[in-house]
C-alpha cells in the first residue's frame, strides 16, 4: 500500500502510524491492510478499573453519609477511568475498535457520576462499536447511565418524560426535522417504566409502563421501547443519518451526497457497522486528495497522536485533565447531549494558540527552537527568559522511545509521517532554514505547525 | 468559505507587522465607525423556567400545574398585583425598584423548537424555526458594522455561533492576559511571516492560519487596553461573576467592543428543580448586581444595556421528578438606566390557554427585541443584520 494512503487510513481509523507500521505496510496490498485493521479489532478488551466497592450495595445501608462517601470515591474513580481510557487509546492493538468507541461516545452522548454505570456504558460502546446498529441502540437504551442521563428513570405512565424519546430521534437515530412532536409524545410512552438496579442492571417497572396503544410513524400498537427502535430502523432516513455522521467523522466534514447515499444503501440492508466501515476503507474515494489531511484533529486525536510519536508520562493526573479542559474535550464529560461539534468548532483564538504551543509545553520546556542554520546562539532566548517560567505541566517525555522509532529514519521520513496535510512552500522554506541537526527539535517544530493539527 | 470570502476576512491582519503580501491590496478599505454604546448579552443555558423566575402568585392554574414545585405566595418578592420575583433574585428586584429593569414576558417565536441545541441556534442566529443559518446575529452585525474581532467579545474559552459572521468572527477572551502571552511566541510569528496564499485553497487549514493571525492582533489590543482599567468592585467568587468582572474591565478600559456575550449554564432542570434553579438564579442576580455597581462607579452604566435570555422556558405542568420538561415562551430581562418602559413590559400570557404541548404561547418575537436593540441602542439598520423586518418594541 502506498505510504500516503496508508498514513491517511491510519490517521482516520486510528491515531496515526509508527515508522515500523509504515515499513511493514509497504509490502501489503490495500485490501490486506484493511483486513489487518478488522482482524486486530475482532477481540474486545473491556476497560476496567476496580469497582468492587460499588457492587452489591445493600439499599438499607445507604444513609446520607455513606452516599456522600460513595459519591466522592466514584468521582475519583471516574477520573482514573478517564486516564485509563486515554492510555488505552495510546496503546491498544484493537486500533479500529477503540477509534470507533471514541466516535460512538460522541454519538450516544452520555454522562454519569456513578463509576459502575460509566464503566458499563463505556464497555457497551466498545462491545457494539463494530456490531449491529439496531442491537447497539437497544443496548444503549437499557444502560443505567443513559436511563439516568436522559430521564427515562422519571418516565412514567400518565406522567411521561420526553427527554430520551426526543434525543433518540433527534441525535441518535434520525436527525432534526425527521419526526413530529406527536412521534415524541407517543414514543416516550413506550419507554415508560425503564429502570435499573444499584448494580446497573436493566429492569422494567411494569406498573409504571404505559400498556396503552401508541401511534408512531403510522403504526399503532402497544409498543415497548425496542418496538419503537425497530420502527425507526425501518426508516431509511435512520441509515442515512448514521452514514452521514460516520462520513463526516471518518471521511470528510463536507458531505458528498452521492457517497453518503451509496453508504446508506449498503447500511440500510442490515445495519452492520463493520461491513459499512469495510466498504468505506475499501472505496477509492476514501483515498482521494480532498479527503487526505483535511480534517481538524480533535483534542484527543491530537494528544494521543503526539503520544504515539513521543510517549509521555504525566506526573500528576490533574495535568491531563487540565489539558483536556483547555483544549475543549474532556473524555466522559461532554458539554451536552449533542456532544462536541468538532471540526472548526474546536478552533478559536484560545485553542489554536494552545494547540500550537502544546508540543513545546509538553516536550520542550515551552520553547520551540528558532535557531537558524549555522548559528549557535538562539536569538530568541531573551524572549523566553523574560517572565518567570514556572513549569505549568510536569511531564517526562520518553525520548529514548522516539530515538528508537526513528533510528533509521531521515528528516524527510519524519516529516512525511507527522505532516499529512500539504505543507505550503513558505512554511517549507522556513522549516528548511532552521537547523535540522536534532531530530527531537525537528519533531517539536513540525508538531507546532498548523499543518500538524490536520489529519 | 470560498476564496473571495477568505480574502475579505484576512484584511483583519492588516494591523500586524507580518502582513502577508496579498492582503496589502485590501488595506484601503475604509474603516467603519464604531459608536460608544455597549450591549451585554447573557444566556441562561439549558432553558430557564420563567414561571418560577417571575412568579404569577395569584394564578390558580400555576399552583394546580405544579403541586410540588410552585413557589408559594408568601415566598415571592411581590412586584405587581400578580407577578413577583423568585426570592433568590433579590438584587434584581432592587434593580426593578430603581427603574433599571424591564421584564418582557412571553418571548418566543412561531413553531418553537424544544431541543437545546436547535433552540440555542435559533436564538443565536435569529432564524425562523425551520431555517438553518450559518452565521450568528452578532456575527452579521460584525459583517456590516465591525472592523476587528474584538468589536464583539465572548467571555468564554470558545466562540458561540452567535458571534460567527460570514466575513469576520468575534473573539473569545476569557482571560486577556493568558490570551496575550500565548500569542507572543517567536516561532509562531516566523511561521506566519512565511505564510502564503496557497493555504487559502485549503478550507480547514486556511482557517487555522487565519485564526492565528487574527488572534495575535486582537489578543495584543485587548490586553493593552485591559491593563489600563482598574476596579475596586468586589464580585462573588464564581465563574459567572468572573465573566462579568472581565466584561466590566473591558468596558471601562474604553475598548472598542460593542457587544459582549456571556452565559450561565445548568438550567435544564428535569428533576429536583427548586434547589438547582434557586442556586443558579442567586448566582445570576448577585453577579449582575456587582456588575451594575461596578459600571455605575465608573460611569459606564449609562451606556451599557444588559439583555438576559434563555433558549426556551419550561412546561407549565411539572413532571414526576419535581422538575419541568422543555417548554417554549419565556421572559427576557433588559437592564439599564435608559429604559422607556420600566418594570413589566407586558402581561403574562394565559396559563390555561396553552399550546398543544402544554406550553405558554408567545406573543413577543425575540427578534423584535434584537431589532429594537440594534436600531434604538446600537443605532444600526436592524434589517441588514436580521435579514428581514421585525416590529420594534418600545422599551428603549
Amino acid at each position: 500500500m502506498n505510504t500516503k494512503h496508508f498514513l491517511h487510513l491510519f490517521a482516520r481509523a486510528s491515531f496515526g502510524a509508527s515508522q515500523k507500521d509504515i515499513i511493514n505496510s509497504s509490502n501489503l496490498s490495500p485490501a490486506q491492510v484493511v483486513d489487518f485493521l478488522f482482524d486486530t479489532s475482532k477481540a474486545m478488551t473491556p476497560l476496567d478499573v476496580d469497582v468492587s466497592g460499588f457492587k452489591n450495595i445493600n439499599k438499607k445501608d445507604l444513609d446520607k453519609k455513606v452516599v456522600q462517601e460513595l459519591q466522592k470515591k466514584s468521582r475519583n474513580k471516574i477520573k482514573t477511568f478517564n486516564i485509563k481510557w486515554i492510555e488505552r487509546l495510546e496503546s491498544s492493538q484493537e486500533l479500529l475498535r477503540e477509534k470507533m468507541t471514541l466516535f460512538w461516545a460522541n454519538h450516544f452522548v452520555c454522562r454519569d457520576n456513578n463509576i459502575l454505570f460509566v464503566q458499563n456504558y463505556n464497555n457497551t460502546l466498545r462491545a457494539n462499536a463494530l456490531g449491529n446498529f439496531g442491537d447497539f441502540v437497544k443496548a444503549v437504551s437499557k444502560e443505567a447511565a443513559m436511563i439516568k442521563y436522559l430521564n427515562n428513570k422519571q418516565n412514567r405512565k400518565l406522567r411521561p418524560n420526553e427527554n430520551f424519546a426526543r434525543e433518540l430521534m433527534e441525535l441518535f437515530m434520525l436527525g432534526v426535522g425527521n419526526y413530529t412532536e406527536t412521534d415524541i409524545k407517543e414514543s416516550a410512552r413506550a419507554f415508560t417504566g425503564y429502570n435499573h438496579d444499584l448494580n446497573g442492571n436493566f429492569k422494567t417497572r411494569d406498573f409504571q409502563h404505559d400498556e396503552g396503544e401508541k401511534t408512531f410513524f403510522g403504526k399503532t400498537g402497544n409498543f415497548n421501547g425496542d418496538d419503537i427502535i425497530n420502527i425507526i430502523l425501518e426508516q431509511k432516513q435512520c441509515a442515512r443519518f448514521i452514514c452521514g455522521k460516520i462520513y463526516k467523522y471518518f471521511v470528510n466534514e463536507t458531505i458528498n451526497k452521492e457517497h453518503v447515499e451509496e453508504l446508506t444503501n449498503r447500511f440500510f440492508k442490515d445495519y452492520d457497522i463493520e461491513k459499512l466501515m469495510r466498504y468505506i476503507f475499501n472505496s477509492d474515494w476514501f483515498y482521494s486528495e480532498e479527503n487526505i489531511g483535511t480534517k481538524i484533529k480533535s483534542p484527543i486525536e491530537l494528544l494521543v497522536g503526539m503520544n504515539k510519536i513521543v510517549p509521555m508520562a504525566f506526573k500528576k493526573q490533574r495535568d491531563v485533565f487540565k489539558i483536556q479542559k483547555l483544549l475543549g474535550q474532556m473524555l466522559l464529560n461532554p458539554p451536552n447531549v449533542a456532544g462536541w461539534k468538532g471540526g472548526k468548532n474546536w478552533i478559536d483564538s484560545n485553542t489554536i494558540m494552545l494547540r500550537l504551543k502544546l508540543p513545546s509545553i509538553l516536550l520542550g520546556n515551552a520553547q520551540i527552537s528558532v535557531k537558524p542554520k549555522g548559528e549557535f546562539e538562539d536569538t530568541y532566548e531573551e524572549f523566553y527568559a523574560k517572565g518567570k517560567r514556572k513549569k505549568i505541566i510536569n511531564v517526562t517525555p520518553n525520548w529514548e522511545a522516539f530515538e528508537k522509532q526513528f533510528e533509521n529514519a531521515t528528516i524527510k521520513d519524519i516529516k512525511e509521517q507527522l505532516i499529512i496535510a500539504q505543507l505550503s512552500d513558505g512554511t517549507q522554506t522556513y522549516l528548511n532554514s532552521l537547523s535540522q541537526s536534532s531530530k527531537r527539535e525537528y519533531c517539536i517544530q513540525l508538531m507546532s505547525l498548523p499543518e500538524y493539527q490536520m489529519c | 468559505m470560498d476564496r473571495r470570502h477568505f480574502l475579505k476576512q484576512s484584511t483583519l491582519a492588516s494591523s500586524l507587522l507580518f502582513v502577508p503580501s496579498f492582503v496589502k491590496a485590501f488595506e484601503n478599505i475604509s474603516p467603519k465607525s464604531i459608536g460608544y454604546k455597549r450591549l451585554v448579552m447573557i444566556q441562561l443555558s439549558g432553558g430557564n423556567d420563567g414561571l418560577n423566575t417571575i412568579v404569577p402568585f395569584n394564578n390558580d392554574a400555576y399552583y394546580n400545574s405544579r403541586p410540588k414545585i410552585a413557589i408559594s405566595k408568601n415566598e415571592v418578592l411581590k412586584a405587581s398585583s400578580d407577578l413577583g420575583f423568585n426570592a433568590n433574585l433579590l438584587p434584581l428586584k432592587r434593580l426593578y425598584d430603581d427603574g433599571h429593569l424591564t421584564v418582557i414576558n412571553n418571548v418566543g417565536y412561531p413553531n418553537p423548537n424544544r431541543s437545546h441545541f436547535r433552540a440555542t441556534d435559533i436564538w443565536q442566529t435569529a432564524s425562523d424555526s425551520n431555517e438553518y443559518l450559518q452565521e450568528g446575529w452578532i456575527g452579521r452585525y460584525l459583517d456590516h458594522y465591525g472592523n476587528e474581532p474584538y468589536n464583539a467579545i465572548e467571555i468564554d474559552d470558545s466562540l458561540s455561533l452567535a458571534l460567527k459572521g460570514k466575513t469576520i468572527n468575534g473573539i473569545a477572551a476569557k482571560n486577556p492576559e493568558i490570551l496575550f502571552k500565548t500569542s507572543q511566541d517567536p516561532y509562531f510569528k516566523n511561521v506566519l511571516k512565511h505564510y502564503q496564499d496557497e493555504h487559502l485553497s485549503e478550507h480547514n487549514l486556511g482557517y487555522l492560519y487565519k485564526t492565528m493571525i487574527a488572534a495575535e492582533s486582537s489578543a495584543k489590543h485587548i490586553f493593552d487596553k485591559h491593563q489600563t482599567a482598574k476596579s475596586e468592585q468586589e464580585y462573588p467568587d464564581n465563574e459567572f461573576s468572573n465573566q462579568l468582572k472581565t466584561t466590566a474591565k473591558l468596558i471601562n478600559s474604553g475598548l472598542e467592543t460593542r457587544i459582549f456575550y456571556s452565559s450561565l449554564g445548568g438550567f435544564d432542570t428535569h428533576s429536583g428543580q427548586i434547589n438547582r434553579q434557586g442556586r443558579l438564579l442567586k448566582t445570576y442576580a448577585e453577579g449582575v448586581d456587582a456588575f451594575v455597581k461596578d459600571l455605575k462607579t465608573q460611569g459606564t452604566f449609562n451606556d451599557t444595556l444588559i439583555v438576559t435570555f434563555s433558549e426556551f422556558g419550561r412546561r407549565v405542568k411539572q413532571n414526576a421528578a419535581n422538575g419541568t420538561d422543555h417548554g417554549s415562551a419565556s421572559n427576557v430581562f433588559i437592564i439599564g438606566n435608559q429604559l422607556k418602559k420600566q418594570g413589566f413590559y407586558n402581561e403574562l400570557a394565559s396559563l390555561s390557554d396553552l399550546d398543544d404541548n402544554g406550553d405558554l404561547k408567545y406573543n413577543v418575537d425575540f427578534r423584535s427585541i434584537y431589532a429594537t436593540v440594534l436600531s434604538n441602542w446600537l443605532a444600526v439598520e436592524d434589517e441588514r443584520v436580521l435579514n428581514k423586518s421585525f416590529a420594534k418594541l418600545d422599551f428603549i
